[in-house]
């Protein structure tokens, strides 16, 4: 294996020491002088008609600078799927319809927090109330009240995948089993909620935002549209950004709200969302009805799955259009099924949308999948690691007409998994270990947004000193891409971690980049930046090739602040000097490099893919149907690891989220109505709740990620929530199909498997 | 009505007047411009406001200014000496105990408190004295060991 | 926050009570405020007069009279319950209580009183106060009263308090002899607030193992901690076994008429109380058992007048 100098090594957070002292600064921090406070109207009704709007009370309150509604923002319709115009049907403010409890409505800027509150307080909104629907198999039914008029059914989208023959399949199956499973809607509770401040300057006709958010580039070109200004009339900076899991990834009322309401006023206005707001207003997980049908040979070999959806996508479309394709995908992963076939159904109903989430889509497809497979593999007496062994994805393996996996550690992870099975040996009593397999995108190919830019693009410069400057609009939201890419800029250029100085998260520095979701981030930046960095590297190596008059046939390579002969290393010159003669030999201008990635050739949808395997130890009290989740081991499949310390940052985090799902998070409704929007009744695992975690790498090689590195952090937040349920299984012998799998369920299905 | 407020802050000494509604929080964040001390929620169930308050861990958006009248406030500002950090910061930083780093103030704050009131607590210890702070980003374990760390490296100055 | 109130702090409880009698309905009495602040922020209580008595000290205290029996200030925060040593020593139940009760943070400046005043259903001390057979001391302008804690919560976040009252103190009787008590609380994350509680005080005869008496209290379940005082009958003046406990568990989950929300069903409440009634019961008969003069090392005068009695 080839020997790195700064990749494969625990690195420290290169915004450690802000972060540490306090001196980081989020959007939340944000202040400038003159600046005003924003706060949002948003519809008390699951579905109305906005009858009339007055907002005369509220614009003559003492304090009040502005108030803004439809009547401004005018009937345009947002959302991210921009290559799907009719997709984007999102209103600004609401102009006709109100369509879920917390819609935005109308928005005021005014002195202090106090004052706008109360001025949201004095404006007058008539509704005339509709009849609402919340469940999408209710919402899917003749008759049912219909939330956009242009859509039947509210049906918003339906998407089939298919390959091989199905039925034949099941026809030789020897078994089959059947199953339905209805998952949860969940928050993503970012500590920092959703929050903008805006700037405009009236004279050149151009906004500054500053915002908590994953796609500086996406909130770029939204509010563009939405506000009518030309895209670079729009310059997004994201602060340091208290994390998004997926809620951030979208134009959001706080956005448009200060944007709207700086023009406006000509004042800066910061508009920041309660956590009230944050759990009813945001974005949740999707909830998913979900069937499944699976058959296998008598030796375990699967031979036909079949899967429909039936998504609750809420009131617009955002992205949660992504998802119902996505979960058909992640249905069929991470095993071989010859003949498969997805339909899925997303369906409009009268609460918040449901859109991105770490995991995105394969949460849902896990659960029910490795429910199912383990409820298989107990019909048929085999062993659930032997009959994952049989089905596993494997290195090369093509899935039909799909995409081809290139590299995969499943296998590996198995043995592993097996292993540590073997050495638990005999459990106590009531415990019970289940498994879940994983595998995930390392980013989409699929280009909804259409942008006509490369996926990532990155920029380095070199200075006189040696200090190279990165300029990248991957947005670190915590993860550490920022410390990601530094490693790779430095490793590529042989430089020291200390002599990059990273340039992120500003539309109008940095070379655009899609954003933090579908896990890209590593894998398209990482090889963008790569790519500048060997741009720039290449121009070093031309002065110092011909300064030491090496023989043409010796390769050079840069390393530990070096460039010298890879095959006789102890020839060779400082990094240092080369950048001082190659700025003399260029004319005194700085060492620039361009790096850009798009995969190609890589079909529709991934360019690699990530694997896993997860076993999850639990005790059941079997009285109360109390879960003490003692220990998770996983077997995680990256590729190459850049930093060794971030992916088990990643990895215990998904845990913590996944495990959540699994057992603990719940959004409750009344109606359209959340019923805990706190983090008082929403509960997340916290110390106490946490399970011990230990992790095994099996390192793979991914020829298409940089140094071959692919993604970590979403595919990891599949398994704990279906392992669990199998864990559950296998303690106390009953089986949940609904999470989170709450001691009151657990307690009901004892009591109802002993009478 | 205004009400005066004097507070000790990170060793300085704040003369101040502030609304009788006005949080500690607020004082802080606002007036004083140390936004290292975070807001999570609204229920008092986050911790990311995490403060010292006369040698005890206090949430500082639950707390009228007003109470705070004549004592001590530390936040994660009064932490460090100059660029040296304390070791609770350097350990966390060791250990990747933090990502998006917004909770992190506040739990470096209980650590600190925790850590003045038992200077060598186990794991178990930990889990209890900081179960009042969420992270959505870590999963607990290395913060966790990032403050065990910590109790050594303290541990290890004093000799 | 909106400031639309007039401030008091009066550092004495005479200043407090006097204010209070002028200022009774509009105003509103702010101990550490963790639950009153909230409420503000809801505006679901707009006082017009916030009276903080945060600041009277004399109001944080611990002690035991020279009978044994604890007194406890009612601003004494949590923390200073949870660590105190006499309350380690003969009231342990109530400092494992507060061990588990919310945050570090919440017991730093949150008062146990404040805590009793605020009637939360689910919250931790009153169940067990109602196991200690605790009393509360209640003071006006117009003179002190005393009532018991089992009766001061009348209903959610309604307590037995006239407009111009404030709680000063909590009286605990010291414990008889052969004396052991437990609390256990479920919840669904760890030391979250409780779905369903039970604390439980069972006394055993000086010379048998007989039960002579027996306080069984339901918290969370109902609006008020409530005494299961059918399950009592069961255990009283009978040597407790395993199977007794266990009919002690089915009748407190049968008289119990538990709340129904989005924490729990009623139903498994029921469930919940029955298996804690046997659990938390059987560890308080351990104590019990094992309550005995040898094992306590300090001076106590209320327990040798009862051996004494003996
Ligand atoms: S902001 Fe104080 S506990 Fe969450
Ligand atoms: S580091 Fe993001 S919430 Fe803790």
């Amino acid at each position: 294996m080839k020997h790195y100098h700064v990749i494969g090594e625990d690195a420290p957070n290169i915004d450690g020491f802000a972060k540490v002292t306090g001196q980081a600064i989020y959007t939340f921090d944000m202040t400038l002088p003159g600046m005003l406070h924003g706060k949002i109207l948003r519809s008390p009704h699951s579905h109305a008609r906005i009858i009339s709007i007055d907002t005369s009370k509220a614009e003559s309150l003492p304090g009040v600078k502005a108030v803004i509604t439809a009547m401004e923002t005018g009937e345009r319709r947002q959302g991210a799927w921009r290559r799907y115009p009719e997709l984007c049907d999102e209103p600004v403010l609401c102009l006709e319809k109100v369509r879920y409890i917390g819609d935005p409505v109308a928005a005021v800027a005014a002195i202090d927090e106090d004052i706008a509150l109360e001025a949201l307080d004095l404006i007058e909104v008539e509704y005339e109330p509709l009849p609402a629907v919340f469940d999408p198999m209710e919402a899917i039914k003749e008759g049912a009240p219909q939330l956009h008029d242009d859509v039947e059914n509210n049906i918003n989208l339906t998407r089939h995948i298919e390959w091989g023959d199905v039925d034949k399949g099941f026809e030789e199956a020897d078994f089959i089993r059947e199953d339905e499973f209805i998952l949860p809607a969940q928050s993503h509770v970012p500590l920092e909620t959703h929050g903008s401040l805006a700037s405009f300057d009236g004279g050149n006709n151009r906004l500054t935002l500053w915002t908590s958010t994953q796609t500086p580039y996406y909130v770029q070109c939204l509010l563009a549209t939405a506000m009518n200004l030309r895209e670079n009339g729009v310059k997004v900076i994201k602060p340091h950004c208290g994390s998004g899991f997926g809620g951030k990834n979208e134009l959001f009322a706080d956005q448009f709200c200060a944007g709207y309401l700086a023009r406006k006023t000509g004042r800066p206005v910061k508009i920041v969302y309660s956590r009230e707001e944050e759990f009813t207003c945001a974005r949740r997980r999707t909830p998913i009805h979900y069937y499944l049908k699976i058959g296998a040979k008598r030796d375990g070999t699967f031979v036909a799955k079949e899967a429909r959806a039936f998504s609750d996508g809420g009131a617009y479309t955002s992205m949660g259009a992504t998802l119902l394709y996505l979960t058909g995908w992640f249905s069929a992963f991470p095993y071989r099924y010859p003949n498969y076939r997805y339909d899925g159904y997303k369906v409009f109903t009268n609460k918040s949308p449901s859109s991105s989430m770490r995991g995105y889509g394969g949460i849902q497809a896990n659960f029910c999948g490795e429910s199912q497979i383990e409820m298989l593999a107990a019909d048929m007496g085999i062993d659930p690691v032997e009959i994952r062994k049989k089905n596993a994805m494997y290195p090369n393996y093509e899935v039909p007409g799909q995409a081809t996996i290139a590299s995969c550690g499943l296998p590996e992870g198995l043995e592993k998994i097996g292993e540590y099975i073997k050495e638990r040996g005999n459990l106590p009593k009531d415990h019970g270990i289940g498994l879940a397999c994983y595998g995930f995108n390392s980013g989409g190919i699929f280009n909804w947004f259409n942008t006509p830019y490369a996926f990532s693009g990155a920029e380095v410069r070199i200075n006189i000193d040696g200090m190279v400057d990165v300029y990248s609009l991957a947005a670190d939201v915590g993860q550490g891409a920022d410390t990601t890419m530094c490693m790779i800029a430095a490793e590529e250029l042989g430089v020291h971690l200390s002599d990059i100085r990273m340039h992120s998260g500003d539309t109008s520095i940095c070379p655009s980049d899609l954003g933090a979701w579908a896990s890209r981030e590593t894998l398209m930046m990482g090889n963008a930046v790569k790519m500048a960095a060997a741009d720039a590297k290449r121009q070093l190596f031309e002065i110092a090739a011909s300064k030491m008059g090496a023989n043409i046939v010796y390769d050079l390579e840069a390393g530990d602040r070096r460039i010298y002969l890879r095959d006789r290393p102890e020839r060779g010159l400082s990094y240092y000097d080369v950048v001082r003669d190659a700025i003399r030999a260029k004319e005194g201008s700085l060492i620039v490099g361009r790096g850009h990635y798009t995969p190609h050739g890589k079909g529709m949808i991934s360019p690699a893919f990530s694997f896993g395997v997860q076993a999850v130890e639990v005790e059941v009290d079997r009285e109360t149907g109390y879960v003490k989740i003692l220990n998770v081991f996983t077997a995680h499949d990256s590729g190459q690891v850049i930093n060794p310390v971030a992916i088990r940052g990643q990895v215990e985090g998904s845990i913590m989220m996944s495990a959540g799902y699994g057992y603990s998070e719940e959004m409750l409704y009344d109606g359209g109505k959340v019923l805990n929007p706190n983090l008082v009744d929403y509960s997340l695992i916290g110390y106490r709740d946490m399970p011990s975690a230990v992790t095994v790498d099996c390192p793979t090689y991914e020829p298409e990620g940089p140094f071959g590195a692919k993604e970590v952090g979403e595919g990891i937040t599949c398994p704990t929530a279906g392992a669990l349920a199998n864990a559950i299984y296998h303690a106390v012998g009953v089986r949940i199909t609904d999470p989170p799998l709450t001691p009151e369920k657990i307690l009901m299905a004892l009591k109802e498997k002993s009478a | 009505m205004k009400r005066e407020l004097k507070i000790t802050v990170n060793g300085d000494l704040y003369d101040l007047y502030v609304e009788p509604g006005t949080l500690l929080v607020e004082v802080l964040r606002d007036k004083l411009g140390l936004t290292g001390t975070k807001r999570g929620c609204d229920s008092m169930s986050c911790g990311a406001c995490t403060v010292i308050l006369d040698g005890k861990a206090v949430k500082s958006c639950t707390i009228l200014a007003l109470q705070a009248n004549g004592k001590e406030v530390t936040t994660v500002e009064g932490l460090a000496n100059g660029s040296k950090l304390h070791p609770i910061q350097q350990s966390f930083i060791d250990h990747w105990a933090f990502q998006c780093g917004f909770c992190t103030s506040g739990q470096i704050m209980a650590a600190k408190a925790l850590l003045d009131e038992n200077p060598n607590p186990t794991r178990k210890e930990i889990k209890y004295a900081m179960n009042g702070h969420l992270c959505r980003c870590t999963g607990y374990n290395m913060i966790i060991e990032a403050i065990l760390d910590a109790a050594n490296r303290i541990q290890e100055e004093a000799k | 926050m909106a400031s639309d109130f007039e401030y008091f702090n009066p550092g004495t409880l005479d200043e407090a009570l006097n204010l209070l009698s002028r200022y009774g309905k509009e105003s509103k009495v702010l101990a550490g405020g963790q639950s009153l602040l909230l409420l503000m922020r809801r505006k679901l209580v707009a006082p017009q007069y916030l009276i903080d008595i945060k600041g009277i000290s004399s109001l944080d205290y611990i002690k035991v009279n020279e009978s044994g029996d604890l007194s406890i200030g009612a601003l004494t925060p949590h923390r200073s319950v949870e660590l105190s040593r006499k309350i380690q020593q003969k009231f342990s139940i109530l400092s494992e209580m507060e061990q588990d009760l919310a945050a570090v943070e919440n017991r730093n400046w949150g008062s146990i009183g404040g805590n009793l005043c605020h009637a939360d259903p689910a919250g931790d001390p009153s169940p067990v106060l109602v196991a200690l057979n605790a009393r509360l001391k209640i003071a006006s302008v117009r003179g002190e009263r005393n009532v018991e804690v089992e009766y001061f919560a009348r209903d959610r976040f309604k307590v037995d308090l006239a407009h111009d009252e404030i709680l000063t103190e909590i009286q605990v009787p010291c414990p008889a002899l052969r004396t052991g008590s437990r609390y256990r609380k479920f919840s669904r994350m760890e030391g979250g607030f409780a779905i369903a509680s039970v604390a439980m005080s069972i006394t055993l005869n000086a010379e048998s193992d007989i039960c002579d008496d027996v306080r069984i209290v339901l918290g969370a379940v109902s609006v008020s901690s409530r005494r299961a005082r059918e399950a009592e009958k069961v255990l009283i003046g009978k040597e407790i076994t395993d199977e007794l406990l266990s009919e002690a568990g089915d009748i407190a989950s049968e008289e119990v008429d538990p709340i129904d929300d989005m924490r729990a069903s009623a139903a498994y409440r029921r469930e919940l109380i029955r298996v804690l009634v046997r659990r938390v019961g059987k560890e308080a008969l351990l104590r019990a058992g094992n309550d005995s003069w040898k094992g306590i090392s300090f001076k106590d005068t209320g327990r040798a007048a009862l051996l004494g009695r003996r």
